[in-house]
């Protein structure tokens, strides 16, 4: 066999893939010549590469991802679910209320309060202009009430229909937004976090909220979140973050993923800017 | 509990089974990465980017199918996707990367620094073949379809990665030098790639 033939065999014959008869064959060549013989002990001596471990960062990356991962998982299968399955939630939180405890007892001091006023309205049938803006401050306090009332519930479900309650609110008061800045930064729950974040975004034309967004990026943080806060302050065309976030991406702390997306961010407002 | 086992769990919303699927893959994975690349830190990335997407798409894992064929399909893609992203301008900046033990670099023999210089000189396509068949223990089967090719085109890649190897090996053994003095295990991909 000449070495051609043999070039042909011989990566079958180093996974030991051949049969007797022309693994001999093999055999006999390799010995008598020094090319095909040379190639065939490289496959062997690249044994003596060691296997190498990686650095201790590594496991402790999984481990927070997948943490991340566990917390929004076992109350939401997923956020876009999650998403799509809230208004239809809502609906049934009217009517099903007695089955659900805390979101019952919201919805009923909110038909109590509705009750009353709208009571106390048709008794007055000379109801003025003044009584009807009375009655939809009422009702906007009451809405606040109860979205700042389910983001301060144990489920992590019930703190997302507070989330997409507080969106109902045609300008939200500074206590709900706090409250949101809150979930923001320590739910335990990314999905609520993410979605938090989704509510807030319709405010960030304000100078208080965007700072309070630049600071949510900081401290402990999943990097799911700070992609996304990275995400829409590029969306914002805020050539003024950028100083801060250059300066977050320094944080020997950041997770490179982040680090990279912070990088992007920075590039995006540079261009942006000019 | 097998590979596939464990995958089906995962895929059904059962997290913490990566976990164990963590601790069987990550090392040889590691040294997927790093045999191809050369740079530790881009190789933690990389495996980290592998189970992040293991998660994110655990939805298109087929039941029962061979999961790790569709987990080195996952890290090629993430290697390609890595590849088209990394931008020229940026360089390499050795403080990022972990320091090596003096001792490991001081147990590694002569042969093991040449062979891995050389196997980083050699072309992408055959260094990608000879690691998987070599060092991943993937069949000659398994890798043409994780390539899309022809069975004895891994074959024929896998011979001429050999002969490859071989004449960079000479050369670099002609020129003793330029194989030393590289800080850490690994040298710098920037002098590689």
């Amino acid at each position: 066999m000449n070495c051609e033939a043999i070039g042909e065999l011989l990566p079958d014959y180093l996974q030991a893939r051949l049969n007797p008869d022309l693994t001999t064959e093999v055999e006999k060549h390799l010995a008598g010549c020094p090319v095909c013989g040379e190639e065939a002990a490289l496959w062997r001596k690249l044994s003596v590469l060691p296997e190498e471990r990686p650095g201790e960062g590594l496991q402790s990356r999984f481990k927070a991802m997948l943490e991340s991962y566990d917390e929004g998982r076992w109350e939401n299968t997923s956020l876009a679910e999650e998403k799509r399955r809230v208004p239809t939630r809502m609906l049934w939180g009217l009517g099903n209320w007695r089955q659900m405890p805390i979101a019952g007892v919201v919805w009923a001091c909110v038909f109590l309060i509705c009750g009353f006023l709208v009571g106390r309205q048709s008794s007055n049938n000379t109801g003025s202009e003044n009584k009807i803006a009375e009655l939809q401050q009422d009702l906007a306090a009451t809405r606040q009430m109860v979205a700042l009332s389910l983001l301060q519930q144990q489920s992590a479900s019930q703190r997302l229909e507070g989330v997409s309650f507080s969106r109902r609110l045609p300008q939200p008061d500074p206590q709900v937004l706090n409250a949101l800045f809150h979930t923001l930064r320590f739910d335990s729950s990314v999905d609520v976090r993410l979605a938090a974040l989704d509510a807030l975004s319709r405010y960030a034309g304000q100078p208080e909220v965007r700072r309070e967004l630049l600071g949510a990026l900081e401290g402990k943080q999943s990097p799911l979140v700070q992609v996304a806060l990275v995400d829409l302050l590029v969306d914002l065309h805020d050539g003024n973050v950028v100083a801060q976030l250059k300066k977050f991406q320094q944080d020997p702390k950041v997770d490179p993923t982040v680090r990279k997306r912070v990088d992007w961010g920075i590039q995006q407002l540079e261009v942006s800017s000019f | 509990m097998s590979d596939e086992e464990l995958m089906g769990q995962v895929r059904s919303g059962v997290g913490e089974m990566l976990g164990v699927l963590f601790e069987r893959y990550h090392v040889p994975l590691f040294n997927f990465y790093l045999k191809l690349t050369g740079d530790r830190m881009t190789s933690e990335d990389l495996v980290q980017e592998v189970f992040f997407r293991i998660l994110k798409y655990r939805h298109s894992y087929l039941v029962d199918t061979p999961f790790r064929a569709w987990m080195y399909q996952i890290a090629r893609n993430a290697r390609l996707d890595h590849l088209r992203k990394r931008r020229p301008e940026t360089s390499w900046e050795p403080e990022m990367s972990p320091a090596v033990e003096p001792v490991d670099t001081a147990q590694q023999s002569q042969e093991a620094v040449l062979l891995r210089s050389a196997l980083l000189q050699i072309s992408e396509d055959k260094r990608e073949v000879l690691v998987l068949s070599r060092f991943q223990d993937l069949k000659y089967e398994e890798i043409a379809q994780l390539l899309g090719c022809e069975v004895n085109t891994v074959k024929t890649r896998v011979h001429r990665a050999l002969q490859e190897l071989r004449q960079v090996l000479h050369q670099l053994e002609t020129r003793p030098a330029s194989g030393k003095g590289q800080r850490g295990a690994w040298p710098a991909p920037g002098s590689v790639q």
